[in-house]
């Protein structure tokens, strides 16, 4: 039966994949201002544990994310669907139906008893599919969309004598559709200003929820789009603010941060387990949690200045992560038990305080068996403060810098002096290593040491005309660079749109209330949220809809 | 012999309250075990078992097989018809199996091994093993260690040492030892180790004190235990040990005392030495390596080794072997030795201690992270 559910459910996908390739090669044209972004993985495992619970395991691979300007959310304006990843994304779709409708929950997830469960019940399925699609797709189902979708399950159950499969197939093109797998911005005209577009209420509705939420409209929102409330300054004020005061901020703010420090990247990380004992793969999952639950902890919680997140003693600790920090942690959990999270204050003086000196930002921009100060500061002038590092030269030389045994150069401070010699790598290396030399006391899984081949290791340096000595001092003077809160408060926005901020007094208008906040994040978010630049409608989207 | 060993028992409580107490003093270094198995050594096997009847495994199972009244050539038969060449074929296994006889019923030999033919398995004829001088007064059972040169006692060797299973090296461990052991790495509570001194970087005396945590070991990313991890001391007496040491040259050694450590199935259910000693050598990376020894239970042992998930031991013959070697604590009735003179190689590597309310009691340095603590 199995066999020929997937058949049948085939001819429905190969129908849709066409539709998913002319879409995402059509909006993928227009990058720099997105009409249409892919749903990246975080944000397909929110919506599917929105609409069906964290008892609904989403198993198997996504397609790869793109990083563009430093961020998924920008790169997902120009990611499209290979054919393989169509195949991919239909498996996921089929696991998730199969398990909606299965016994174990199809009694809670589906809202009707069919009149037999081994032939169609057109009225059942349209009770499912009424309440499901629309969440799924982010608006109201058009004219003849319930009914197909009605159809695809009756016929189904049909050829199947089996209403859940049938059911479960409706589903599944449900989960496949360009609608669901991607967030459309769509214009109309603005009955206030005849002449100009807007973005309809359910896009606006889409485009905060995304932003705030990292996930789909909750039927609150929706219902704002529907009564035209999020097209009045009040309604939208309404509306986001109890966005922002919700719980899922929290889920927001995290996806945001793992985007903007580049932790996709942990599925590559790696160390030579002979020479980094402490960094298993529990601490690897762990480290990323840590900044995270740092992150949300400082700037929800704490309503803390933006710029502390760089200097704070506080996070939280797992066993696995203290023994690679060195420090105690005496977790009370009973024997072979999961690890608890716990609060954590770095002491007074400890090398340790803030992001920058946390396991996720030194061993993540290090190479498996070196650290790499280059890599370290290449990654705080991107991914903080949103500069760009040039990439080296094609032809050039590594030797010294590669050679961790070198009996002259001994430290890496050593070999990233000899390998600056060459004059065509002296440039760059000079804005990247001297704030990367400051992290040199962690080493490539990110524990403390004080020598490199016996040699001690010398952590000063010079930014913007201030110097410093170790991280923390490195910590002081990132947080107080002007770039550190411009560049959130633009990836921020990017990761709400695809794209950049433009320039103009809206924008600046933006950052100078975050400043007056003293740098609440949340207020930030806030901000963008209430802006017309959120909702704005590019040219590229103005000719698309003239045509 | 055995009324001046026994002589030494005396409840840990009370020797708690006559040691100085460890927060006393300046400094306290904190271990977890990392590695514990029998103590092997296999570097002249010709002089240490010049017989060499033991074998293979294989040789096992055809000795085995004959022992259920099959010839020589019908056992090597069916061990060359079987696809796994190191397991009897099933049926045989169960007829060995259950080819003890108790009250006219067929049981099983591992339940009943004296109900069981001994194989006269060949022991360990050589002069070295290492261990301690247990005070033994068979002058010709006595080896030499090959570290101190000293005469030493320590028959569970004698007993176990020309069984193929234990003819390795660490980092290796015998055979049933090492399936035991990682099962106890990943379930059982750990055992910690704590050294407490005024310093030390010096010679001088120390306490030891030794006790089961409420967790069990972690690993690191090569999957060998993990060093400078924190473990809760348990706040029960059962296994409380505290020792009087000393640190002499960088080797930690202690004062003979009976030692008490609750373990968990499948590996050692527990460590019950009587007359301990202990000689453990502070290694430059942290870590310590050396020799526990002392009077063992030699059933317990044999228990230990008959439960083994992988039996790939000759389980009965090394049952015998350790009954005929036992060499300490005769039963009053029977005779019998209830207890053998044994050597366990021992490694620990540093870690937090803390107690159960989270107090930290050692860590992996010593002075310098308990003062920052």
């Amino acid at each position: 039966m199995r066999v020929r559910m997937r058949k049948v459910a085939r001819r429905f996908l190969l129908a849709h994949a066409g539709l998913l390739l002319s879409a995402s090669v059509s909006f993928a044209a227009d990058a720099s201002h997105p009409t249409s972004l892919r749903l990246n993985p975080s944000q397909y495992h929110q919506i599917i544990a929105d609409t069906f619970g964290t008892s609904i395991t989403v198993n198997g691979r996504f397609e790869p994310e793109l990083r563009e300007e430093g961020m998924e959310a920008i790169g997902a304006a120009r990611a499209s669907f290979s054919p393989a990843g169509i195949e991919r994304y239909d498996d996921l779709a089929r696991g998730i139906a199969e398990q909606v409708v299965d016994e174990a929950h199809r009694g809670i997830l589906v809202q009707c008893k069919p009149q037999a469960a081994t032939s169609r019940d057109d009225a059942c399925a349209r009770t499912f599919i009424g309440r499901t699609a629309p969440q799924l797709y982010r608006r109201p189902l058009k004219n003849g969309e319930l009914e197909t979708l009605v159809k695809v399950a009756g016929d189904s159950a049909d050829t199947l004598h089996d209403f859940y499969a049938g059911l479960s197939t409706s589903l599944v093109n449900m989960l496949i559709s360009p609608d669901f797998l991607f967030k459309y911005r769509k214009v109309e005209a603005d009955p206030a200003h005849p002449s100009h577009l807007r973005l309809d209420g359910y896009s606006k509705a889409t485009a905060l929820s995304f932003f705030l939420w990292n996930s789909g409209p909750d039927e609150l929102l929706l219902k704002a789009a529907q009564d035209g409330e999020l097209h009045t300054k009040t309604g939208l004020q309404r509306q986001v603010d109890r966005m922002v005061s919700s719980p899922s901020l929290e889920v927001g703010v995290r996806a945001f941060f793992a985007d903007m420090l580049g932790f996709s990247d942990f599925e590559i990380v790696s160390k030579d387990p002979a020479f980094f004992p402490r960094f298993t793969n529990r601490v690897k999952d762990d480290a990323k949690e840590q900044t995270l639950l740092t992150i949300v902890d400082h700037l929800i919680a704490r309503q803390g200045d933006y710029r502390d997140l760089f200097t704070t003693p506080n996070t939280f600790m797992t066993r696995s992560l203290a023994t690679l920090y060195g420090v105690a942690l005496a977790d009370k959990s009973d024997n072979g038990q999961p690890m608890h999270w716990q609060p954590y204050a770095f002491k007074d003086g400890d090398p340790r305080a803030g992001l920058l000196s946390q396991i996720s930002f030194v061993a993540l921009h290090s190479p498996a068996g070196r650290t790499s100060p280059t890599g370290r500061g290449k990654a705080l002038r991107e991914f903080i403060l949103c500069q760009t590092v040039p990439a080296p030269p094609g032809n050039v030389d590594f030797k010294f810098v590669q050679d961790t045994s070198n009996p002259v150069y001994k430290t890496a401070r050593d070999r990233l002096t000899a390998h600056r010699s060459e004059a065509m790598c002296a440039g760059c290396h000079k804005i990247t290593d001297p704030i990367g030399l400051a992290l040199e006391k962690f080493d490539s899984a990110g524990a403390y040491r004080t020598k490199e081949n016996g040699v001690d290791i010398d952590t000063t340096g010079e930014l913007s005309g201030k110097q410093f000595d170790g991280p923390a001092g490195l910590a002081r003077v990132i947080r107080d660079e002007p770039a550190v809160t411009s560049c959130v408060a633009r990836r921020a926005f990017a990761f709400g749109t695809g794209h950049f901020p433009p320039k103009g007094d809206e924008w600046s208008g933006i950052e100078r209330k975050f400043a007056d906040s003293k740098y609440k994040f949340p207020e930030l978010l806030r901000q963008i949220a209430m802006s017309d630049l959120l909702f704005d409608v590019s040219q590229e989207e103005a000719t698309a809809k003239a045509q | 012999m055995t009324g001046k060993i026994f002589g030494f028992i005396v409840a840990p409580a009370l020797l708690t309250l006559c040691l100085p107490s460890p927060q006393a003093l300046a400094e306290t270094r904190g271990y977890v075990i990392s590695w514990f198995a029998t103590a092997t050594y296999i570097e002249n096997l010709k002089e240490a078992c010049p017989d060499g009847r033991n074998g293979t495994i294989v040789d096992m199972h055809i000795r085995d097989i004959q022992s259920l009244g099959y010839t020589k050539e019908q056992a090597t038969a069916f061990m060359n018809s079987t696809k796994d060449p190191e397991n009897k074929p099933r049926e045989l296994a169960d007829k060995y199996r259950n080819s003890a006889v108790v009250n006219g019923k067929n049981v099983s030999i591992y339940s009943y091994p004296d109900a069981a033919q001994d194989p006269n398995m060949e022991t360990v004829s050589g002069k070295y093993a290492y261990g301690f001088d247990l005070g033994g007064k068979n002058e010709t059972s006595k080896f030499a260690d090959p570290e101190t040169s000293a005469k030493i006692d320590n028959q569970l060797w004698r007993a176990v040492g020309c069984e193929h299973s234990y003819l390795v090296r660490p980092p290796l461990m015998p055979y049933p030892e090492e399936v035991a052991w990682n099962i106890f790495i990943d379930s059982a509570p750990a055992w910690s180790l704590q050294i407490t001194g005024e310093d030390l970087s010096k010679d001088g005396p120390v306490t030891v004190t030794l006790d089961r945590t409420t967790q069990h070991l972690e690993r690191d990313a090569a999957a060998y235990v993990l060093a400078g991890t924190t473990y809760i001391v348990e706040a029960s007496q059962r296994s409380h040990n505290v020792l009087k040491g000393e640190i002499k040259n960088g080797m930690l050694t202690i004062t003979p005392q009976n030692v008490y450590l609750e373990g968990e199935m499948p590996h050692y259910a527990e460590i019950d030495l009587i007359n301990a000693h202990m000689r453990l050598k502070l290694e430059p990376d942290g870590k310590l390596v050396g020799y526990w020894g002392g009077y063992l239970d030699w059933q317990r042992y044999a228990y230990m080794i008959m439960t083994r998930p992988g039996n790939d031991a000759d389980h009965i013959g090394i049952y015998w072997a350790l009954k005929k070697m036992a060499d300490a604590d005769p039963d009053p009735v029977k005779g019998q030795n209830r207890r053998i003179s044994g050597t366990f190689r021992v490694e620990a590597v540093p870690a937090f201690l803390t107690d159960t309310k989270g107090r930290i009691i050692a860590t992996p340095m010593g002075s310098a992270e308990l003062a920052a603590n």
